[in-house]
């Protein structure tokens, strides 16, 4: 076939795919990183949300077909907002579960609160995700809620631990500057000075940056020995973080301690055997630990052999199943009442209990601290 | 501190310096900028990933192994390099300038892109060649790696250095660097040459590929670019087109950096800026760079 005549052959097709029978199914938008660097913890999100509405399906709960609709959104917020106004223009979407970055929650839900749909994020913790919608220029109502606690939590426990379970009295703070990285470094900082801790240096750096060297030197030789190091970023500069450290004969009792965007199996694929030994807090409870998870963890495992359950699988789950009970309640895929009613929510699931605040954030306020084995990848609860 | 500080910054700039020598090869040749060769840099990591699975086999671990994988990669990169200028560049050599610098624009993100469709839109983790030990010398801490990168630097150098200055096909590479033209009619094949010049900065690029995967752990599709960015700057800033320029480009730009995030409160932060501050500095007060290209003698 020339090149022409295939051309052509593939014009053909394409009109044919587009005249095809609309898609009659509601759908319940992921809006998650599918690929890049977060992408594998997006790829398990989708999985996680899929599991929930071919589980509703079967079930046979609501009068229509439902499905889980995945949009990449590459852990880039302006990405993001593409994503947030492709779902917005679709009728048959009835809600978001997403997004995974604070960094793409935050411009995402100003989209969606003109629409307005609602957006419920397994995973995005900065504090400012939910809290925007206080500001006046505010587009629409309050659509923004989410099941996992925020960084102000999660700093403040990973300040109280240092200095309580580890006894650091001076820490060095790096973060990477994302609203994700600095809010939680920030948070870590407000806990620990207010426990007596003292923070002996901050520093940025970028994500993307490989060579950390040079800043690890300098922190090492620093006069006033800090005794470990909180970074507030994710998994791929955590991981460069944690070799060039060891390798520079930063090791215990010299602690480092990162939050849950760290706290991912990619942090063994960059780190290999340096990752050992790091304390990282993740919002919740590992699904594994918790007993009301038990049936998830089976069910997920049967579904998908040959793939590894994240660590906010069990939220994406949640998060799929709130929205479906919300749209039982409200009688059907109606997208403003199914806001309405998800503000009223009062979901026993995976995670427990879960009640949205004013804000839209879930009043659940734990958080656990595990330490990674790089020997069994995986991450332990410290208690 | 300063003497770690100097270790960390003798390893990047070693880093650098290798990259840097292949836009400047390529550059001194046909005064062209070849965009491509950040992604050479990644294929020759990626090719080394590929071949540390398949050649404990073959060569068995150990630094026979390392040298097998290491020549593999650095003949592979170089081979794609030839290829690229082959399809991309030689039809548009005498279109104009600025149609193969496009054209090498366009071949970056195929070749980007490719690996991140066939391959993995993931950091892998890339092997540990050697056991990593550390030695203390005057209260630094060097490791068997930084060792390891910085002695094959230097020895790819000194065999380029050599190649160039005291073989028959490096007086032909410096005789086209002068004037291409001319050189063709005194018989030699300027298209060869061209390849050839090609062949050895993409060997270069693959083998700078190479140590930076053992020096980070771990490589992705992207991981070109930024090093491939901060070497064009070196080789700017020695002068490009200018091999000595192109090393010494390279270990100013690594010293600058880990001193900038040394010294500087908060100079992780700035340290691109102030790398890129020195370079204007520099080409504004000698626009050729430090070691000035080569102006040919017009009689």
């Amino acid at each position: 076939m020339t090149f022409r005549k295939a051309l052509a052959v593939a014009a053909v097709a394409l009109a044919a795919a587009a005249c095809g029978p609309k898609e009659k199914a509601i759908k319940i938008a992921v809006a998650v990183p599918l690929t890049g660097d977060m992408g594998t913890e997006g790829q398990g999100l989708r999985r996680a949300v899929e599991l929930a509405v071919e589980e509703a399906n079967a079930a046979k709960r609501f009068p229509f077909k439902l499905v889980a609709a995945p949009y990449d959104d590459r852990a880039d917020p302006k990405e993001a907002v593409n994503v947030a106004n492709l779902i917005t223009s679709d009728p048959n979407v009835i809600a978001v579960v997403g997004h995974y970055n604070s960094g793409c929650a935050t411009p995402a839900a100003k989209v969606y609160a003109r629409a307005p749909v609602a957006m419920v994020s397994p995973a995005a913790t900065n504090p400012e995700v939910t809290a925007q919608q206080d500001s006046k220029d505010w587009m629409g109502p309050r659509v923004v809620f989410r099941v996992v606690p925020t960084d102000d939590v999660q700093g403040s426990y990973a300040a109280m631990f240092a200095a309580k379970k580890l006894g650091k009295k001076r820490m060095a703070l790096l973060h990477d500057k994302s609203p994700y990285g600095q809010g939680l470094a920030e948070e870590f900082k407000k806990g620990f000075v207010a426990g007596g801790g003292k923070i002996v240096s901050e520093d940025g750096i970028s994500v993307g940056d490989k060579d950390f060297k040079a800043l690890l030197t300098k922190i090492k030789s620093d006069p006033s020995k800090p005794e470990g190091v909180y970074f507030g970023g994710l998994y791929t500069e955590a991981g460069l973080l944690l070799k060039q450290m060891r390798e520079l004969g930063l090791k215990d009792p010299f602690a480092f301690i990162s939050g849950d965007g760290s706290m991912t199996f990619g942090l063994f694929d960059v780190a290999g055997d340096a990752a050992d030994g790091a304390y990282l807090s993740i919002v919740g409870v590992p699904a594994d630990e918790l007993p009301s998870a038990k049936k998830f963890v089976d069910d997920y495992k049967a579904r998908f052999p040959n793939d590894e359950r994240k660590p906010f699988d069990h939220f994406g789950y949640e998060a799929a199943n709130i929205i479906m009970a919300a749209m039982e309640r409200a009688g059907g895929p109606d997208r403003a009442k199914v806001i309405e009613e998800l503000r009223k929510t009062k979901h026993e699931g995976v995670l427990g209990t879960t009640v949205f605040d004013g804000k839209g954030d879930t009043t659940s306020k734990i958080v656990t601290m595990t330490r990674a084995v790089a020997k069994k990848r995986a991450f332990d609860s410290v208690r | 501190m300063l003497i770690q500080q100097l270790v960390n910054g003798l390893t990047l700039g070693a880093i650098y310096s290798l990259i840097a020598l292949g836009y400047t090869l390529v550059y001194g040749i046909l005064t062209m900028i070849n965009f491509a060769h950040s992604e050479v840099l990644m294929l020759g990591a990626f090719m080394a990933l590929g071949l540390a699975a398949l050649l404990p086999a073959v060569f068995g671990t150990g630094l026979v192994g390392l040298a097998g994988m290491f020549v593999l990669s650095m003949a592979g990169a170089g081979l794609i390099n030839v290829i690229i200028e082959r399809f991309a560049y030689r039809p548009l050599r005498h279109i104009s300038r600025l149609a193969p610098l496009i054209s090498a624009i366009g071949v970056s993100i195929i070749l980007q892109n490719g690996v991140f469709i066939w391959i993995s839109t993931q950091s892998l983790r890339f092997p540990e060649p050697v056991a990593i030990d550390q030695v203390n010398v005057l209260g630094a801490t060097i490791s068997s790696l930084q060792i390891i990168i910085l002695a094959a630097a230097l020895l790819l150098m000194g065999i380029l250095h050599f190649f160039v200055e005291h073989t028959k096909l490096g007086k032909a590479m410096r005789a086209c660097s002068d004037d291409i033209q001319t050189a063709g009619l005194m018989g030699i094949n300027p298209d060869y040459i061209i390849a050839l010049t090609f062949f050895v900065g993409g060997a270069l690029g693959g083998a700078a590929g190479v140590l930076y995967g053992m020096n980070y752990g771990s490589i992705k599709y992207n991981l070109g670019f930024l090093p491939g960015a901060k070497a064009f700057t070196a080789a700017v800033l020695g002068g490009i087109g200018n091999i000595r320029g192109a090393v010494l480009g390279g270990f100013i730009l690594g010293f600058l950096e880990v001193l900038a995030s040394g010294y500087i409160p908060n100079g992780a932060q700035w340290r691109d800026v102030i790398a890129f501050t020195v370079l204007i500095i520099v080409l504004l007060v000698r626009p050729s760079g430090l070691l000035g290209e080569k102006i040919a003698e017009k009689v």
